[in-house]
């Protein structure tokens, strides 16, 4: 069975290993550069005293390595779709279409066990392929991630660390599931590729916020807090609600931002603070920007006897490898549940 | 020694199409058996519940004395050549012995070896890249190689030209000549069948119409032609399988396992093909409904 797994999947496995290595040896050759220049951008820092000399030069570095950043991070999150259309979707389907399965189901092995073999080599090879790539894709990035301080970023999250593993093992249980449904290789590819795309989302954007719950800080709105802020927002209308963004602790993973409060715990009114914000504009735009990096500090010590507030929603920066492992533990039980369904199925196909 | 194949009541359904009905069977061993209908008689589903591809619907099948299929010791035992003869069209013709060496302890390396040397076979070349003929010779090769003890064949012949069908018949008598493997295959005529077969099954719009030993079904059935009369007033013991009137003669088609008694008629023996061609088509009168729901699997 094992010699049969092999000889089947010998040239995808050729494949795949020049694609990885190509890979590696292109992340290799750019990530030393990258090590190379962020620290020498460092000494320049340290050995200047002007901050903001420090900080133009790693913007320009992130700058610089952005596209390539983007572009495996998106190889990265593809990995796993690929695994399940190329590696999974044929691997029953593909039997059925060409009616081989009537041939290799009836040599002295029984489905079960060639469903087996083929499910553990392949899933194996799938999930070494994604670990194998994302590896090189976290060491690669690790100077632009120390700079972004963003290890929650949806494509930073993942593309980075455990979780491709659990997604490759994933896609390729459930390309193997709808081939063995579908019994068609390419409807099975479309739909392998349709329904990963949409637990991913789900999981990114409902579950991941919420398996953990967040943190949530009640912040006053004066001038120490007013400096920190990022944004601040009144509605067109004078009964309008005003938003202010206030920053997560750093390295968290900031989850909402709620329309400033009053102490009653109710949404203010734009009306309420049109006095503060016409000061503040009446200032003009060189008094703004004369207070250096904290623009809204005077509206803060000007809001601060409103007794105003905003919550602040967070996932801790320490609940990174927490939320990295639960999310690789859930595909890995949906991955094992569709493989536990296709034993049962495989056994009264016809 | 146990029957080849033991059918009680057995029943076959696709969601609403019943592919086989009430079949009873017993095959006694050490025969080549042609089971021979028309397409969508429910032949292949026959053939597939045998190897343990299906699990009945209804009834109950045992093969060699087990369960079909599901385990290692039975699936080496019975060998299964499906329809249109499926090879993985990637693989070489060695890499075919290779995957039957790797997947049955019984597996006949010599065997197999010198088959494909017969067949003037290169082992290299990819197996979508042979003719029908080959591609039919080599599945059969890997059916055979694994020694089974049982060889099902599905239409194994339909899709070659008529020498590729006289070649592959030659190479399945040979290649189980020597183990005394019994065969079943199916087919839709039994002009392709009649060489090689002692052991009939004729199965008619999902029913078995006819079974037993050819030389018992050719010695008891018999084609009287008479004045016109009615079929009741044949003597007794004569089971009438078809009855055909013209204005003054009437012919009938009829089966006696007791000598057939001396009337005034005048009697002849039927062939293979009349005998097999004279169930389907009363089969076909009996039940013209089946017909358009007759789906080729």
């Amino acid at each position: 069975m094992i010699w049969l797994t092999w000889r089947q999947f010998r040239t995808q496995t050729l494949v795949a290993a020049a694609l990885l290595a190509a890979a590696a040896v292109y992340l290799l050759i750019t990530g030393t550069q990258l090590r190379h220049s962020y620290s020498a951008d460092l000494i320049t820092c340290h050995s200047s005293s002007a901050e903001y000399t420090c900080a133009g030069l790693l913007n320009g570095l992130e700058s610089d390595y952005n596209g390539t950043l983007d572009l495996f991070e998106l190889l990265v999150l593809a990995a796993p779709g690929l695994v399940g259309i190329f590696w999974g979707a044929p691997l029953i389907a593909g039997e059925l279409e060409r009616g081989t399965h009537y041939m290799t189901w009836n040599q002295s092995v029984t489905r079960t066990r060639w469903l087996a073999v083929k499910l553990t080599a392949i899933a194996l090879a799938s999930i070494a392929a994604a670990g194998i790539i994302s590896l090189l894709m976290t060491w690669w990035a690790s100077p632009l991630d120390t700079m972004s301080g963003n290890r929650f970023g949806t494509q930073a999250f993942n593309a980075r660390n455990v979780v491709p593993l659990g997604y490759a093992a994933f896609a390729f249980a459930l390309g193997v599931t709808l081939g063995l449904l579908l019994r068609r290789t390419l409807p099975a590819m479309a739909a392998t590729l349709a329904i990963f795309i949409a637990v991913q989302l789900v999981v990114t954007v409902l579950v991941r916020p919420n398996v953990m719950p967040a943190i949530v800080t009640t912040v006053p709105i004066n001038q120490t807090t007013m400096s920190q802020a990022l944004r601040f927002d009144r509605a067109r209308e004078v009964t309008g609600p005003v938003t202010i963004d206030l920053p997560a602790p750093p390295g968290s993973w900031n989850l909402s931002q709620t329309p400033a409060l009053n102490s009653a715990g109710q949404p203010i009114q734009t009306s309420e603070i049109l006095t503060c914000w016409n000061q503040m504009i009446s200032r003009g735009p060189v008094a703004i920007k004369g207070s250096g990096n904290a623009p809204f500090a005077p509206l803060g010590a000007c809001l601060a006897p409103l007794n105003l507030h905003v919550n602040v929603t967070y996932q801790p920066a320490d609940r990174y490898w927490p939320l990295q492992w639960i999310e690789t533990a859930l595909y890995a039980v949906l991955a094992a549940l569709l493989a536990a369904f296709c034993f049962r199925r495989i056994r009264r196909l016809g | 020694m146990t029957a080849i194949l033991e059918a009680h009541a057995l029943g076959m359904r696709y969601g609403r199409r019943q592919a086989l009905t009430d079949c009873t069977l017993n095959i006694p061993p050490g025969h080549v058996v042609g089971l021979v209908g028309p397409n969508g008689a429910g032949k292949s589903t026959l053939l597939k519940l045998a190897c343990g591809l299906l699990s009945p619907s209804s009834g109950s099948i045992r093969v060699l004395g087990n369960a079909p299929g599901s385990r290692p010791e039975q699936l080496a035992r019975v060998g299964f050549l499906a329809q249109d003869a499926p090879v993985y069209p990637q693989l070489s013709v060695a890499d075919h012995l290779r995957l039957g060496a790797h997947l049955n302890p019984r597996w006949d390396q010599d065997f197999a070896e010198r088959r494909v040397a017969q067949l003037d076979l290169d082992p290299a070349q990819k197996a979508g890249k042979l003719s029908g003929g080959q591609r039919a010779q080599l599945a059969l090769t890997v059916a055979a190689g694994k020694r089974p003890e049982l060889l099902l064949l599905d239409e194994p012949v339909a899709s070659l030209d008529p020498l590729a069908r006289r070649e592959f018949l030659k190479h399945l008598m040979e290649s189980v000549a020597d183990n005394d493997t019994s065969v079943v295959l199916s087919s839709h005529l039994i002009s392709d069948l009649e060489r090689v077969c002692d052991y009939l099954i004729v199965l008619v719009s999902s029913r078995v119409r006819l079974a037993g030993e050819v030389d018992q079904i050719t010695a008891a059935h018999h084609r009287i032609v008479c004045t016109r009369r009615d079929p009741d007033t044949l003597p007794a013991g004569l089971e009438v399988v078809s009855a055909e009137h013209t204005d003054r003669q009437s012919t009938f088609v009829v089966r006696t396992d007791a000598p057939l008694p001396v009337g005034d008629w005048a009697a002849e023996s039927l062939s293979m093909e009349d005998l097999v061609l004279t169930y389907m088509e009363t089969a076909a009168t009996v039940r013209p409904a089946r017909q358009d729901s007759e789906v080729t699997r």
